[in-house]
Order: structure tokens, then sequence, then C-alpha cells
């Protein structure tokens, strides 16, 4: 199963490239998770939730090639339910057009029928992407706020 | 976002988007095949979609694929609906946990 997400943002690749892989800014817009890796090609990544302390996510940095493309396998760990689904792959496409970036995150090799928490985050997650670079500021609506900072209760319930 | 909402403002291409909710990644003669309309109509339609930036196509050898893009409706769900709808809905399911709790 594939599952393809697209949106415009008006910001540089590289500055795009930067918020997707800096741990401090990822978490500002990724429901409070950030992200460990040293971005070599074939290094691994790890998100944990600073608060909960729980694992969300971890696999391997396929292909890495700032400021336009990351290719990732993903295995989701944050409950029983969705560690069972196995690993998947996501790509991330950075593209400029004008003065933006079309940013394509498409999440495939998901098993058929796969469990959508798997995928379904991704709008909120490009949503707060958005709304940071263009803003500076973090998305707050109710939704966005459940997982992120020291309310963590939502992750561990 | 005007684009959006006219997209979403006809009840064929709302059929169009939930069909790819059921099953992403459909060709065009598996559309057709599942509404009473024309090649063309449904074309014309999945047109309109893909300007708004509600359907994404790829290529697939011979194929194309068409895929929901669920972002846009994201956008305006958190500029148009969130302020006016999420508080309410946000304070009630704290509500039910509290409630849940107690007993």
């Amino acid at each position: 199963m594939e599952k393809v997400f697209e949106i415009y943002i008006k910001t540089t690749p590289e500055r795009l490239w930067e918020a997707v892989t800096d741990p401090e800014l990822r978490a500002k817009y990724n429901f409070g998770v950030g992200v460990d890796s040293d971005w070599s090609p074939g290094s691994s990544y790890e998100s944990v939730h600073p608060a909960a302390g729980i694992k969300i996510a971890a696999g391997e940095n396929l292909e890495v090639e700032p400021p336009r493309r990351l290719v990732q396998s993903f295995t989701a760990l944050w409950s029983e339910d969705v560690k069972g689904e196995g690993t998947s792959r996501v790509t991330w496409e950075i593209a400029p057009v004008g003065d933006s970036c079309q940013l394509t995150v498409t999440h495939d090799q998901l098993p058929e029928g796969a469990n959508s928490e798997l995928f379904g985050g991704w709008p909120m997650i490009l949503s707060g992407l958005k709304t940071l670079l263009e803003t500076g500021e973090e998305l707050t609506t109710p939704g966005s706020l459940r997982y992120s900072g020291q309310e963590s209760e939502a992750w561990s319930a | 976002m005007d684009e959006v909402f006219k997209a979403l403002a006809d009840p064929t291409r709302r059929s169009l988007l939930d069909e790819l909710f059921e099953r992403d990644g459909q060709t065009l003669s598996e559309l057709e095949g599942r509404l009473p309309m024309t090649r063309f109509g449904v074309m014309k339609h999945l047109r309109v979609l893909e300007e708004a930036g509600l359907v994404k196509t790829r290529k697939r050898g011979r194929e194309k694929l068409h895929f929901l893009n669920p972002v846009p409706i994201r956008l305006v769900h958190d500029r148009w609906v969130s302020k006016y709808a999420e508080p309410w809905t946000a304070a009630l399911s704290g509500l039910k946990q509290d409630l849940e709790k107690e007993e």
C-alpha cells in the first residue's frame, strides 16, 4: 500500500531540510517527538518521546541527498498494534517552486489494509511544519497539542 | 484555498475522494467503473481535484494511478474548523476522561 502527502511551503530547500532533520525543530511539529541520527547514508535514526520516554519510531536512512531527497525505512514502535505492522518506507522529496518548496512525503511498502495510525499523522505533521516555517509559530489547535510538550499522557494511555 | 473549497463543493468529486480513501492508487478506468458517469466526466472532475492538490497522480508503467492527498483538507481544518469546533470537542473528550477516571 502506498500513501502520498504533498504540501507547498514558503521557504528554501535548505531550511526545509533542516526542519526535517534537526531534532529540536522536528519536535515542534511532530507530536513533540524529535529524531536522532548522524544523517550519513545507511545510518540509523530513532525517535523517542522526551517526556513519556517511549520509543516512537526507528529505521535506517537509505538515501540521504540534502537538501532534496531522503529515503528512510520506518518501523512504528508506539504501540503493540503498530509494531505488528512491520517495516515500511518513507520518502521525502523537496522541489523548489518559485519562492516556495513542494514537499512530497510518500509512505509506501505498507502492508495491505495497514493500521491507519501508521500514516494518519502525516497531514497534521506537514500542516505544523508549514506553520512553523512560514510563521515561526507552532500550531496551537487542540489536536496538535494533544501529543506535544509535557502532555505525554496521550502516548502512554 | 479557494480551489480546495471549490473542489469539495461538488458531490461527485467528494465521491471520488471517498473512493480513493477506501482504496488509494486507482486508475481512471477503475474509478470510472465505480461512478455512474462517462470517462470524460470523471476525467474532468479528477482534473479539478488535481488542481486543488487533493489528488496526486503517479505513473506505474503504462498506468496512471490516482492518490488522495489529504493535506489540503487538514490545512482547511486547522484554519477554518479547529478554531470554531475543536475547543468544544477537546473539552468534551477531557470531561469524558475525567468522568471515566472517577468511576
